[in-house]
């Protein structure tokens, strides 16, 4: 039986009563999108008969005027100056988008490739300009290494890099626990990515441990360092992983070394001929930037 | 592969600043209503940001750079609650679905009007966040933030028969998470007496 009172004198036909009861339940449907002027004329007008005869109709277009009136004046939210300021640096550091004349198959699907463009052809680019760069200057200086291009901030918040975010929560939670295996487990590590793996040389550090995780969703090689008296870590992931976000490409395009930190963790990162490596510590930037240096004179 | 060419960068950045940047003050509202703190709502609005100018030469029309942008930063925000783990704080469906048809068996309807008008940001935020977020999104984009029907399936990626439901139901889930978060009969608590009720819905017209 309904409890629709608009119904309630044609209860004495059970066919009539189903079909209206019917009628209401469809035209009822409609109702947010009847307040909304989103129907056509004839659908609108088909409402307008039925809510004169229909008390639970009308209450239910009711509701719906009452909650969006009150929506329609939720305030916007006013980007404070500081704010505004750091949105205005990160985008600066970016290159200006290249205009494609050919229409992507859709805007999603545009994005996703021209961002993989974007990424494939900066790895690609960069590589190359490396490689020239080094054969240019090993013919100059009898093969010593090219000098460094100096470090470069990170210009988005680390927070907002799924890369470097899950690297911080990540070394936050290694630095809190036991090392999980010793050096001789490099090998294992090696077999189970497919990315290749050198652990960095410096003077002052040593390998203690190297294992498998993943970072951001994709698999990473941690490799853990003592660093004179601290603990470092390194961690390694493929190269479309690392290139990824465009804060990162930009940080570390033209062989800058890219620098953030946050609390009293360092990090560093760098690209490599196949992979990119995020280096972390509770130790000064300084010390990070310092076996980079080392590593790019190898 | 397509021809490209290059617009003079300042040219570009001047555009992108003009069709994107006006809305900044919705898009940072509409992150906050899903965001654990301003911070983090401040850092999705600039990851959008980032990602829209990028992928600006995706943008054919100007015109359409709102729903655009909101699109993108719909996407920032699902990947943050993805990654974060973050759960809205929703109540049964079926409670509020009761709250909903309680409020339509009586006659408390046209006080709760009234009483919605009254409701602080805080108020509606928190019953925003008790209804599904698919729902609350597609009621959000329509009621704050004023797109069309058309424009809501753009950016959520539905039909437009889904945004349709999806509003309709979602104002009635929201109507029933205000009566639940306000108790037992909050309408009854109101000082408004049957005689007004009646004088009110007389004023308003009668029957629609």
């Amino acid at each position: 039986m309904s409890d629709n009172p608009s119904i309630a004198s044609s209860l004495g036909n059970p066919a009539e009563e189903a079909v209206r009861e019917s009628r209401h339940q469809v035209l009822r449907e409609l109702l947010g999108a009847y307040a909304d002027r989103e129907l056509p004329p004839e659908t609108i007008a088909q409402i307008d008969a039925h809510l004169i005869s229909c008390v639970e109709c009308r209450r239910e277009l009711d509701v719906q005027d009452a909650v969006r009136a009150r929506l329609a004046k939720e305030p916007p939210a006013a980007p404070s100056p500081a704010f505004r300021a750091r949105l205005g640096a990160a985008l600066d550091a970016l290159p200006a988008p290249v205009i494609a004349v050919a229409e992507p198959a859709s805007r999603d699907a545009g994005v996703r490739e021209l961002l993989h463009r974007r990424v494939t052809w900066i790895a690609i680019s960069g590589w190359v300009v490396a490689m020239v760069l080094a054969l240019v200057l090993a013919s100059r200086s009898g093969g010593s290494a090219a000098p460094s291009d100096g470090a470069r901030a990170l210009v988005a918040p680390v927070k907002s890099v799924p890369l470097l975010d899950g690297v911080v929560n990540d070394y936050a939670r290694v630095a809190r626990g036991e090392l999980p295996g010793r050096a001789r487990d490099l090998s294992a590590v090696r077999a189970a990515l497919g990315f290749p793996i050198e652990p960095l040389r410096a003077p002052n550090l040593r390998l203690l441990a190297a294992w498998t995780t993943s970072i951001a969703g994709e698999p990473a090689a941690v490799l853990a360092y003592r660093l004179d008296d601290q603990l470092v870590v390194q961690y390694l992931v493929a190269e479309d992983a690392f290139f990824r976000h465009p804060a990162v490409r930009s940080a570390v395009a033209d062989r800058h070394l890219l620098t953030a930190a946050v609390d009293s963790k360092s990090l560093v990162a760098w690209p490599e001929s196949a992979t990119g490596t995020v280096l972390i510590g509770n130790v000064p930037s300084r010390l990070l930037q310092d076996v980079w240096t080392t590593e790019r004179a190898r | 592969m397509p021809a490209t060419l290059r617009e003079p960068s300042i040219d570009l950045r001047s555009r992108f600043e003009a069709v994107v940047m006006p809305h900044l003050d919705r898009l940072l509202a509409f992150a906050i209503r899903r965001s654990d703190s301003v911070a983090d709502a401040e850092d999705a609005v600039q990851e959008a940001c980032i990602r829209a100018w990028v992928g600006f030469a995706d943008l054919r029309d100007d015109a359409n750079a709102r729903p655009w942008i909101y699109r993108i930063l719909r996407t920032v925000l699902s990947d943050a609650r993805e990654k974060h783990g973050r759960r809205q704080q929703l109540v049964y469906i079926t409670r509020l679905e009761d709250a909903h048809d309680d409020l339509l068996g009586g006659e408390k309807d046209a006080l709760f009007s009234e009483v919605v008008a009254r409701l602080d940001g805080e108020a509606v935020h928190r019953a925003l966040t008790q209804i599904p977020e698919d729902f609350a999104a597609a009621v959000e984009l329509h009621d704050i933030d004023g797109f069309k029907y058309a424009e809501i399936a753009e950016i959520v990626g539905i039909p437009i028969g889904t945004v349709m439901s999806r509003i309709a139901r979602g104002r009635k889930l929201l109507a029933g998470a205000i009566v639940a978060e306000l108790g037992a009969n909050p309408l009854e608590t109101e000082t408004v007496s049957q005689s007004d009720i009646s004088e009110r819905r007389t004023v308003r017209g009668g029957p629609r």
